[in-house]
């Protein structure tokens, strides 16, 4: 318990300020330049500067969405159970599984070549494929054998014709919208777990043996809409740690919650900058001293703002002790007020 | 079918611009460099194949950086054993070589069709060109510093960036030279080791370094992080002085309207007179004279220049003509004695004068020294003689340098530098250190030779004793001699000290720069730290006290910025009229603040609670 009351924060620390600094010189020294690295991981994620820049400003995507599907307990260790649901995650494109394709817009046909190796590696047979593209709308399909695919489609004009050939190519057989790559890993204690590129939480979550309460995306907005704002505001924490722990820099983990917190405590994701946390400020001066100073003094003019000059900014500014630290401290009683009580009698 | 055709032909472009196509790309190119060669066509014609791009570079404009190179055809030189004796006896000269076909100056293209051997004996088949000496392939720059195949890559723009700072002989002219800055130094010195380059180009003549002896010690950590330490008998000698230039120019302009500028003494009446004393050194034409001590804000040129504006007409009439002071002074900081004025006429038969004023500089704690290496340091102390440490012979080192800023750096030429020196001056000759010109073994054992034969260490070592006890030091120390610039950064013209001084009109801010007598900047991160800290008081001492603390009256009715009238002894609201204003202590940067909101027609009110 005294160790719980030594660690907490003074009372005017800085805290802001403090964690702005103990963030930001370690990004002074990082690369403005994201990594790729090739090799025998096949997901790809931004890392470094780039990724900070990319959490802090809140972009509504990531540059790579990420995701790591952990399983229930039961059926972790199997591999061929985790390899049922590994076919069920990846998107596959109708293009993907063929060699070549023949088109006669004029009679409105399409013949679709089958690739042998790649029809067993996601274990699709011709008929899931044929099955799959049927269900289109004025698409009628006669399968001829286990290697063509004989479509004919007749759209109003030659182009119509054409697109739909197009989105036939572009249409998914199997797996989850947005998944580009997913791939089986293997974790320390020899269960399996699946790693992917592109994420869409809503859609995994419905798979059967899929672990919910572990479910992992580095999108940061899919995650408040499926998990909400908790989930969020500790995937923003987690994800700035982390980047910065692999850069090889140490900051204690309080600041960068910070940061987090000061991004969600609305309830939303707010980014860091002129139209998130600084542009929200209550003070207009604090405000036009960041960015676009004039913007902020005709509005404020116009709705007839009054700022209260309490925050640092303001304060530097007229020239008064700063709020904080040393300048936190006032007299709780009025120099005035302490010669109105009289001593009680027998003191 | 068009892919077919495009790989057979190649795109021609001369000087950039495509003229055409041809069909046997390599055929073309033999044929341009053999007509080149045999003289029919210029030798400034360079031509590039560049297979990727199917495309053929013909360059013949100006501006491309060539190197020359011996041809190599057959896998053979064409450079004979017999044209070197005809060289040698001068039957021949260079141009003969070039008009011969034997030596080809190429440019950067053409540099990519070529397969270069360094030396005769690593001809091969594939070889088209032989490098005239390994030397040449850094620009003359380089190639005039020494032992520069000894250092990393990195330390050699360092260096060449040191040695174009280095104060020196810059021309054997000077004294007649008016140069509005120039550093000379009182004793340069030929280096004793040196480089062809260095030779052909007659740097010796315009040397800007002397040889120092260096012992590779520390000195109770007074070298440490790249300090250096000064022998002071060696500074009292006159090592490292130099002797800083300055000229001051002036001219008596015409202005329209048959004014002009006079030189003279100002009278007391001119505008922005600076008072008696600062005149007090000028004769009576209004110059200095010659070898006259001069101080800092002491007039050296006196002028009088017409007022900038037409005067107002005053009731009496035409009143005597107002003038205003346009005196050149010394700048601030600096200090001097008037070497040389001149005076001449401009083009436009105005009068000229030109001041040179002059002001010796003594190597000081703070000044900067750079080897041929890339090292550099700042003086950190200077040493008595008595205190240094000295040799078995009783030499004492002039420089001290930390050993600990050798192997981080990796400059092993200015190790070999400092034996091949002391080899050098024990021996009384000179060695050359040309890149490239030996395996770095050889040299070793060569200078280790003549230092043994001297009754030196062979590596350079020796036994030092510590000037203030006499006691012999545990190690033997790493001591020769080694060629150091003095660097034109100095203190003297740098230092600046300001407890209070000129402030901006404009925000009543502490002016910004050394010639303003300027404050060092309170910054924004500067700020943070302090607000970071929870030091409010001192940050409120930084932004106000020492900054633009002033009193503004402010209306406590209406709330905008009052004045006061020193002769009604009231302070006004300038909107309301009224008296009922308070003194309030802010920065003047926020009353200028709410002046320009008001700019933008937005009127700001300020609404006061006591405290």
């Amino acid at each position: 318990m005294s160790k719980f009351e030594d660690s907490k924060v003074v009372p005017g620390e800085a805290v802001g300020t403090v964690a702005a600094q103990s963030i930001g010189e370690p990004g002074t020294q990082m690369v403005l330049r994201s990594f790729h690295s090739a090799g025998i991981s096949s997901v790809i994620t931004t890392k470094g500067l780039p990724r900070i820049i990319e959490i802090v400003d809140a972009r509504k995507k990531p540059k790579a969405p990420v995701m790591e599907i952990r399983l229930e307990k039961g059926i972790e260790k199997k591999y061929e159970k985790v390899r049922e649901i590994w076919r069920m995650v990846e998107e596959v494109m109708t293009s993907s599984l063929i060699s070549s394709f023949d088109e006669d817009l004029k009679a409105g046909t399409l013949v679709l070549h089958l690739e042998k190796e790649k029809m067993a590696f996601y274990e699709i047979t011709g008929k899931t494929v044929a099955s799959k593209l049927s269900k289109k709308e004025g698409v009628e399909v006669s399968q001829i054998d286990s290697e063509t695919i004989k479509i004919k489609y007749m759209g109003k004009t030659t182009q119509a014709t054409r697109t739909a050939f197009v989105n036939i190519l572009n249409s998914p057989v199997i797996g989850i919208r947005g998944i580009i790559k997913a791939s089986i890993q293997q974790a320390d204690d020899s269960s399996f777990y699946i790693t992917t590129s592109g994420s869409n939480m809503e859609e995994v979550m419905k798979i059967e043996g899929v672990d919910k309460w572990h479910l992992y995306s580095n999108d940061i907005f899919e995650v408040l809409k499926v998990y909400g704002i908790e989930a969020a505001r500790n995937l923003i924490a987690h994800e700035l740690s982390d980047v910065i722990a692999e850069e090889g820099f140490t900051v204690s983990f309080r600041h960068i919650a910070l940061v987090a917190d000061a991004m969600t405590h609305t309830g939303g994701i707010r980014s860091v900058g002129r139209h998130g946390v600084a542009g929200e400020k209550e003070s207009v001066f604090a405000r036009a001293a960041y960015e676009e100073t004039v913007k902020h003094f005709t509005n404020a003019s116009v709705f007839g703002e009054r700022d209260t000059l309490k925050g640092v900014a303001e304060n530097i500014l007229i020239g008064k002790q700063i709020g904080l630290g040393t300048g936190r401290i006032k007299l709780a009683v009025k120099k005035d007020d302490l010669k109105k009580i009289k001593p009680k009698k027998g003191d | 079918m068009a892919k077919e055709k495009s790989e057979r032909r190649y795109q021609v472009y001369l000087d950039g611009r495509s003229i055409g196509y041809v069909r046997n790309g390599r055929n073309f190119v033999e044929e341009i460099r053999r007509n080149r060669r045999a003289g029919v066509i210029s030798g400034e014609i360079n031509v590039a194949i560049i297979r990727k791009l199917n495309e053929i570079h013909i360059n013949a404009d100006r501006g491309r950086a060539r190197k020359p190179y011996i041809i190599v055809e057959n896998g053979a030189s064409k450079f004979s054993a017999e044209l070197l004796e005809k060289l040698r006896n001068k039957e021949i000269d260079y141009n003969y070589l070039v008009r011969r076909g034997v030596i080809e100056y190429l440019d950067a293209e053409e540099e990519e069709n070529i397969r270069v051997a360094l030396e005769e004996k690593l001809i091969d088949k594939d070889t088209t060109h032989l490098e005239i000496d390994p030397a040449t392939f850094y620009g003359f720059t380089f190639s005039s510093n020494v032992f520069q195949e000894f250092n990393t890559v990195g330390r050699h723009p360092i260096s060449g960036n040191f040695i174009k700072q280095g104060q020196g002989l810059y021309a054997i002219n000077f004294n007649n030279r008016y140069d509005a800055r120039a550093y000379l130094l009182y004793y340069p010195q030929m280096p004793i080791v040196n480089s062809s380059a260095y030779r052909t180009l007659k740097m010796n003549r315009h040397s800007s370094g002397q040889n120092f002896v260096v012992a590779l010690s520390t000195y109770f950590g007074y070298n440490m992080k790249d300090a250096l330490v000064l022998n002071r008998a060696a500074v009292d000698r006159g090592l490292g002085r130099s002797v800083f230039f300055r000229t001051y120019t002036d001219e008596e302009r015409r202005y329209p309207g048959g004014q002009q500028d006079h030189f003279k003494v100002p009278p007391a009446t001119t505008e922005g007179y600076l008072g008696e004393h600062a005149y007090s050194k000028l004769s009576e034409d209004g110059i200095i004279e010659p070898e006259l001590e001069i101080k800092e804000g002491e007039v050296l040129i006196g002028k009088v220049s017409p007022p900038r504006f037409l005067e107002e007409q005053t009731s009496f009439g035409v009143g005597e003509e107002k003038s205003r002071d346009n005196s050149a002074t010394l700048r601030t900081g600096e200090e001097g004695t008037i070497d040389n004025v001149l005076i001449s006429e401009s083009l436009g038969a105005t009068k000229i004068v030109k001041v040179r004023v002059r002001n010796i500089k003594v190597p000081e704690v703070g000044d900067k020294f750079a080897s041929r290496h890339g090292q550099k340091g700042v003086v950190s102390l200077v040493v008595p003689p008595e205190d240094m440490p000295f040799t078995k012979d009783g030499i004492v080192p002039d420089l001290l340098l930390n050993p600990l800023s050798l192997p981080s750096r990796m400059t092993f030429g200015h190790m070999m530098e400092t034996l091949a020196a002391k080899a050098g001056s024990i021996g009384g000759t000179q060695f050359d250190g040309t890149m490239f010109s030996g395996k770095g073994r050889e040299k070793v054992d060569m200078y280790g030779d003549i230092l043994k034969k001297h009754g030196f260490e062979r590596f350079g070592d020796e036994a030092l004793y510590d000037g203030r006890t006499g006691k012999k030091y545990d190690a033997t120390i790493f001591t020769g001699v080694v060629y150091f610039n003095r660097l034109l950064h100095m203190v003297s013209t740098k230092m600046i000290v300001r407890s209070r001084g000129p402030v901006q009109i404009l925000t009543h801010q502490p002016t910004e720069g050394k010639p303003r007598r300027g404050g060092l900047k309170f910054g924004e991160m500067e700020r943070d730290a302090l607000v970071g800290y929870g030091a409010s008081l001192l940050l409120k001492d930084r932004m106000l006290e020492q900054s633009d603390k002033a009193d503004i009256w402010i209306c406590r009715e209406c709330g905008d910025v009052g004045y006061f009238d020193h002769i009604k002894n009231v302070p006004v609201c300038p909107l309301d009229a009224g008296n009922n204003l308070e003194k309030v202590e802010i920065s003047y940067a926020f009353k200028l603040l709410l002046d320009e909101i008001k700019s933008l027609h937005i009127l700001p009110r300020v609404r006061m609670r006591s405290e």
